[in-house]
């Protein structure tokens, strides 16, 4: 190689190693500079308020269909007045109660419980009796471990027109208490008395039809008339956000 | 026998272009993740192909130990792809010092060349050996990455293999202080990017506090799982549902970091299958209500129970969208008669409801997982890119 070759190859070699290096430094620049662009990107979007951010459900009781205003103020009120959403000592409302608290006739108050056809049953009771038999402990027992995603569980006991006011008054009274007793057994629940609402409602206010011996009976084997559909307590979980 | 100068200069140039271009959708995905939203994530062979959803061997690395440097005291740390960023840059710019030279390039700078490439196809093997042995899944943009290292070491094999094929005139030479430059100039390249990182990454500290808290202060006695580690030191209550992939890959992080041992956590069920599960219309994963009250039946071995759902989380899953009869079966034939005769009891039904109404109660959102160190909620992505950082600043002796 002459002295001419080898000082042009120099120069080449100098040349080439001058721009490699220069690109190199500037594509280290470039990288180096977006990687802190996408950093202070995401630090911008950090404190700015995201336009559209994803609404993620809040788990919550059930809430269904059936949960009009009208249903749920009504039941708001008896749950108040009954003692049931504060840690009063009182427990449940009678019928003069019901009927003040709920401020809604018969027919109305029964109607509202129409939509729970499928998730209640009745349990009757013999004539005079407020024992549970085991039909009717057996259809308590599938109702109430039927729970889901109810906070409410309604006792509305009632009892049959034969007999004095006052007497059947105490004795669905008498029915709603044998409901209650045999949940405590069964429950095994420090906050069932939080979870409970009872209503007894004698023969003086809001009594079923014979329609309602087609709901589900504890004694659907049975004859089932006027008389002996509301010789009963009907219960059902609520499922409504009250 | 592997070709001439310039050959292995433009398979070393295209190898590091290849290299440069996956490090840097990779750094792209972590520094997006630095706004605390979500994100689709680069996980494809091709180069340049657009984010997706569909990216969770890509998650798994990135929320991985393994994946950064320095997580405990940096917000999801750095990047360990910026390391790669760099010394792909500088790669590819020697490739083209050496292409433009071909075979007028100094000796020494061959030599060096083919040396510096094996450094990093053994930073690419001790990650696919960690991807396929700790991880269990290889991820498309990291194999991306392995390519390219393997090709840039088979460039340096072709720059050398042609030294000896070589009759022209002899190449310049050059004294031993180049090649330092050189050395010096790769391990800077490297570091570059990885200190603006480290230097602009934003203060999250400021939103670590910010998901929520419960709305009651403890669960009642018994009424979750209790899951306590070997060495617990940190009460945690985290809402997990079996057939949540999200769930098993959150599990199993903490298992194989260590953690989950460190935590006296307690457990609520919170299967998003609509047969239980009342907050849904429709189920998520169908057959979920059903392994959850497998958990809920293991009694002592409910943590061995959850992890048998995760790890045969697909076939469960699978059988769950069958029927029930197939996913109770394959319960049946892995823990017995008496777990399986479990889950049909009614009693587990209403425990399994006692952990959904422990959810209401508290207002929880409805997704899977949830951790709480105490009452306060883990962000979403405190308890994935950035867990490591989140538990040093709230919880450090979980990581002691």
């Amino acid at each position: 190689m002459s002295g001419l070759e080898s000082a042009g190859a120099s120069a080449t070699a100098k040349l080439a190693g001058a721009v490699a290096t220069g690109i190199g430094i500037l594509s280290l620049a470039t990288v180096t500079g977006l990687v802190h662009s996408w950093v202070r990107g995401a630090g911008e979007r950090l404190v700015t308020p995201e336009a559209e951010r994803p609404k993620v459900a809040v788990a919550d009781q059930a809430e269904v269909q059936y949960c009009t205003p009208r249903f749920k103020e009504v039941l708001e009120r008896v749950l108040h007045s009954c003692g049931l959403a504060a840690d009063e000592t009182r427990r449940g409302c009678k019928p003069s109660d019901v009927k003040t608290f709920a401020s809604i006739s018969d027919d109305d108050f029964n109607e509202l419980f129409t939509p729970l056809k499928d998730r209640g049953g009745v349990i009757q009771f013999d004539e005079g009796m407020d024992d549970l038999d085991e039909a009717g402990k057996k259809l308590l027992d599938d109702k109430w471990f039927a729970r889901k995603g109810a906070r409410y569980f309604f006792v509305v006991a009632r009892a049959s027109k034969s007999g004095t006011q006052s007497k059947n008054r105490a004795l669905s009274h008498r029915r709603a208490n044998s409901v209650m007793f045999h949940l405590k057994e069964v429950a095994n629940d420090p906050e069932l008395e939080k979870k409970v609402g009872l209503l007894w409602l004698g023969n003086e206010f809001a009594q079923l039809s014979k329609e309602y011996c087609n709901w589900q009976t504890s004694r659907s084997d049975q004859k089932c008339d006027d008389e002996a559909i509301n010789r009963s307590a009907f219960v059902s979980w609520v499922d409504c956000r009250l | 026998m592997f070709g001439g100068s310039r050959t292995f200069a433009v398979v070393a140039l295209i190898a590091s272009l290849l290299g440069l271009l996956f490090a840097a959708n990779s750094t792209l995905d972590y520094a997006s993740h630095l706004d605390r939203r979500l994100h689709d994530v680069h996980c494809s062979f091709i180069p340049g192909a657009s984010a997706t959803a569909e990216a969770e061997p890509c998650r798994v690395a990135m929320y991985s130990p393994y994946s950064a440097l320095f997580k405990e005291s940096l917000w999801g740390g750095v990047p360990i792809s910026l390391f790669a960023l760099g010394a792909f840059t500088f790669y590819a710019a020697f490739s083209l010092y050496l292409l433009l030279l071909a075979e007028r390039a100094p000796l020494g700078a061959v030599r060096f060349f083919s040396l510096a490439s094996v450094i990093p196809f053994l930073v690419s093997a001790l990650m696919f050996a960690i991807s396929l042995l700790k991880l269990g899944q290889l991820c498309k943009t990291c194999i991306g990455i392995y390519i390219a290292s393997a090709l840039l070491l088979v460039s340096g094999l072709m720059g050398l293999s042609s030294l000896g094929n070589e009759a022209a005139a002899p190449r310049p030479r050059t004294g031993l202080v180049m090649p330092l430059a050189w050395l010096l100039a790769l391990g800077l390249s490297s570091l570059v990017p990885a200190v603006v990182y480290a230097a602009s990454v934003p203060d999250e500290r400021p939103f670590l506090t910010q998901c929520g808290e419960l709305k009651l202060a403890e669960p009642k006695q018994g009424e979750l799982l209790t899951l306590r580690g070997a060495r617990a030191v940190q009460p945690a209550l985290m809402f997990e549902d079996p057939l949540c992939p999200t769930c098993k890959a959150f599990h199993e992080r903490l298992v194989n970091e260590g953690i989950f041992e460190r935590l006296d956590t307690k457990l609520s069920l919170f299967p998003l299958d609509s047969e239980c599960n009342w907050m849904l219309n429709e189920p998520l994963h169908p057959g979920a209500c059903i392994v959850a009250k497998a958990v809920l039946c293991g009694g002592d071995q409910a943590r061995q129970v959850l992890e048998w759902a995760y790890t045969e989380q697909t076939e469960l899953a699978n059988a769950g969208k069958a029927s029930a009869g197939a996913l109770k079966a394959k319960i049946r034939q892995r823990w017995g008669d008496t777990l399986a005769r479990c889950v049909d009891d009614r009693k587990t039904e209403v425990r399994l409801n006692q952990h959904l109404h422990f959810a209401s109660d508290n207002s929880v959102p409805v997704s899977t997982p949830q951790v709480y160190l105490g009452k306060r909620r883990l962000c979403d992505e405190d308890s994935d890119i950035g867990l490591r950082y989140t538990l040093s600043q709230l919880a450090p002796e979980v990581l002691k």
